[in-house]
């Protein structure tokens, strides 16, 4: 297990007191596997992510029964302990990755920096020339040939797809095991998002990186994923491998999402009534008890009002306490 | 950038021009001759009349703007009405003066000013921001008259730390050729050399410091609050995210981001701080061109008053207008704000 997340919950004050924004939030990731979290908007996604770095500041309250990366636990470290581990063993990349690169260096000073020293040799006369040729190597490998133009630009210059490519680069430069990708392609075209995503598996692919990826669109999600987490306003609703649970959802948000996708509406009768969920996401300050969906989840009973456990079924988890297609062996 | 610098170039050629039209103008609003007021030479004097031949008294405005950019050029600028000194030579002599203190000054607030700020900024809120906040919210809004007489009331009076005005003592017999101070000492090469460069910068440092007040608050605020903003800013994050120490990721990325910002404001900072030179001068009866034109502007000495307002409106423009170029050389996605494309 590379990041094992259990009950997370992160909180935040507000002048009407303490909010649980996530939820006692299980999160699992192996080696080498691709992990897509599925989430809508405000949904907590992006907070996870910043959990795992430590980017959050003091105003967030965090609680977890474990928050572990390779048998570390990451909430016992110090600060500088723990960057010594996320710096090294785990990359970011990010959506808007233009305003991710600083807008006064180039492209290869950046770049330059990414470069561990324990990956040069020899003294501090070469390791100049040594920092320049790792970082033609870096952009080869994210597919930019032009290497000599790219050193030069500033991130103005760039497109949204070159700066992702480049913040690939920079994340792959220490050789991560992990590499959170949040929302990467969510301001791309489809054939960029294509590019971009086919960089990700190969690396993938070649150096048994994980990649958690954070999407907001389930038709939108790297194909070669493997297991699917779906959150819902802070709370995990469903994971389990991407096959079996497209094919049998276990958790109603899950369906319902499916429901809507294109490939559903393309099943169904012209001018029939898209499936949705009634309402919309509730807001920070009015959370609804229990489980979060149940205001709009067209299963819901009285017992929905308490938080549902997270239950593991062989490899599949949710948290539900009516849940949907599920062969009776108890 | 050639394009940048051209542009740059032709409003500095355009501004000047300007300038010149307006102490042109000058000459012919004021009250009295204006040949007078051009030239400081009165009727009654025997060289009026080859004087006003040569800025065509008499003919047409053209004639006479044009007699009058050909003198400018010449250096020839007149005559104080007051002592009959000549202008250009008076300006000359104690334009040094002056930089030298507004220099220094300058320097004086950018060295604490910017660290103080960046601290303010990663303190946020806590006791030393707020501390330092205080500090510089009351520096500011002292005047800097009250402040300096203050000063001189108890350091250089009560205390007799430091002399109370002036630029260096007398006794020293340093023929000013530049204006400024330290650089007649080393032209002069006195026989005793360190006491003379001693007595000249106890002289100079109670006008330097109380004129490096104001700059040094302003500044300590522009940091505070760029910084602030560029610490906001997702490369920040991206920084620490790549495994950088945080000592880098301030030294990298937040302080010259923050400071392309508080480079964009040092214009009007320092217009500000020349004001400031202005009334210091006055104060400590530092030669410069500030109490010179001070006591001109009292007395009417209408030509001095034109050749100051053409020399200290220069300077604010020429250092404007280099640090824009300044700016846009060092902050590349500037030009491209500036034009829209590269």
């Amino acid at each position: 297990m590379l990041l094992d997340i259990r009950n997370l919950t992160i909180a935040k004050d507000t002048p009407t007191g303490r909010v649980n924004v996530l939820e006692r939030v299980n999160l699992q990731i192996n080696e080498a596997e691709i992990h897509t979290l599925v989430g809508e908007s405000g949904s907590g996604k992006s907070l996870i992510a910043r959990a795992i770095m430590g980017f959050l500041s003091s105003s967030w309250h965090i609680q977890a029964d474990r928050l572990w990366f390779e048998e570390q636990d990451l909430l016992n470290l110090s600060a500088k302990q723990r960057r010594e581990i996320i710096g090294v063993d785990v990359a970011m990349i990010f959506q808007d990755a233009k305003s991710y690169l600083d807008p006064n260096l180039t492209i290869g000073e950046q770049l330059q920096e990414a470069v561990l020293d324990q990956d040069l040799s020899g003294g501090f006369w070469n390791r100049r020339k040594q920092r320049k040729e790792r970082v033609i190597q870096l952009l080869h490998r994210v597919g930019i040939k032009d290497h000599s133009a790219m050193i030069e630009s500033y991130p103005h210059e760039l497109s949204e797809g070159a700066a992702q490519k480049i913040m690939i680069a920079s994340a792959i430069a220490h050789r991560p095991k992990l590499l959170i990708a949040d929302e990467p392609t969510s301001t791309m075209e489809p054939a960029t998002r294509q590019q971009i995503y086919r960089l990700l598996a190969q690396f993938h692919a070649r150096h048994g990186m994980s990649i958690l990826l954070i999407s907001q669109d389930l038709g939108a999600i790297m194909k070669e994923t493997e297991r699917l987490t779906m959150i819902y306003s802070g709370q995990i609703m469903e994971s389990g491998s991407t096959r079996e649970l497209l094919d049998a959802p276990h958790h109603p948000y899950t369906e319902a999402l499916l429901n809507t996708s294109l490939y559903q509406q393309a099943q169904r009768p012209p001018r029939s009534r898209l499936p949705t969920l009634a309402g919309t996401e509730p807001s920070m300050q009015h959370l609804p008890i229990g489980c979060r969906l149940g205001p709009r989840c067209a299963y819901a009973r009285p017992k929905c009002v308490q938080t549902p456990d997270f239950t593991k079924k062989r490899d599949r988890g949710f948290a539900c306490h009516y849940p949907l297609h599920l062969e009776d062996d108890a | 950038m050639s394009r940048y610098l051209l542009r740059q170039l032709s409003l500095l050629l355009v501004t000047l021009w300007l300038l010149t039209l307006l102490a042109f103008g000058l000459g012919h609003w004021f009250s009295g001759d204006f040949i007078t007021n051009t030239s400081g030479i009165f009727p009654e004097d025997i060289r009026f009349a080859d004087v006003a031949e040569a800025r065509a008294a008499g003919a047409d405005v053209f004639s006479q703007y044009s007699a009058y950019l050909s003198h400018l050029f010449r250096g020839d600028w007149g005559v104080s009405l007051l002592d009959g000194e000549p202008v250009f030579e008076q300006i000359a002599l104690r334009f040094g003066a002056t930089l030298e203190i507004a220099l220094l000054a300058f320097i004086l607030a950018l060295l604490p000013g910017v660290p103080l700020g960046v601290i303010a900024a990663l303190y946020f809120r806590k006791t030393i921001d707020h501390t330092i906040l205080t500090l510089s919210l009351s520096g500011y809004s002292i005047p800097v008259f009250w402040f300096a007489q203050i000063a001189i009331l108890v350091i250089a009076i009560h205390w007799g730390l430091v002399p109370i005005s002036g630029q260096i003592n007398p006794l020293y017999e340093i023929t000013p050729r530049s204006g400024s101070i330290i650089l007649d000492i080393f032209l002069e090469q006195p026989e005793h050399m360190g006491a003379a460069l001693h007595s000249a910068f106890a002289h100079m440092v109670l006008p330097i410091c109380i004129l490096a007040i104001m700059p040094m608050m302003l500044i300590i605020r522009l940091m505070r609050n760029s910084m602030l903003d560029v610490l906001g800013q997702n490369f920040i994050t991206s920084g620490y995210a790549k495994g950088l120490s945080t000592a880098r990721v301030l030294w990298n990325h937040a302080l010259p981001n923050a400071m392309q910002q508080v480079m964009r404001q040092l214009g009007t900072l320092i217009s500000l701080l020349i004001t400031n030179t202005m009334i210091i001068e006055v104060i400590f009866s530092w030669p410069g061109l500030g109490s010179w034109l001070v006591r001109s502007i009292y007395e009417r000495d209408y030509p001095v008053i034109q050749g100051g307002l053409l020399v200290i409106s220069a300077l604010i423009l020429l250092i404007t207008i280099a640090l824009n170029i300044f700016h846009a050389w060092r902050y590349p996605q500037v030009r491209k704000d500036l034009y829209a494309a590269s």
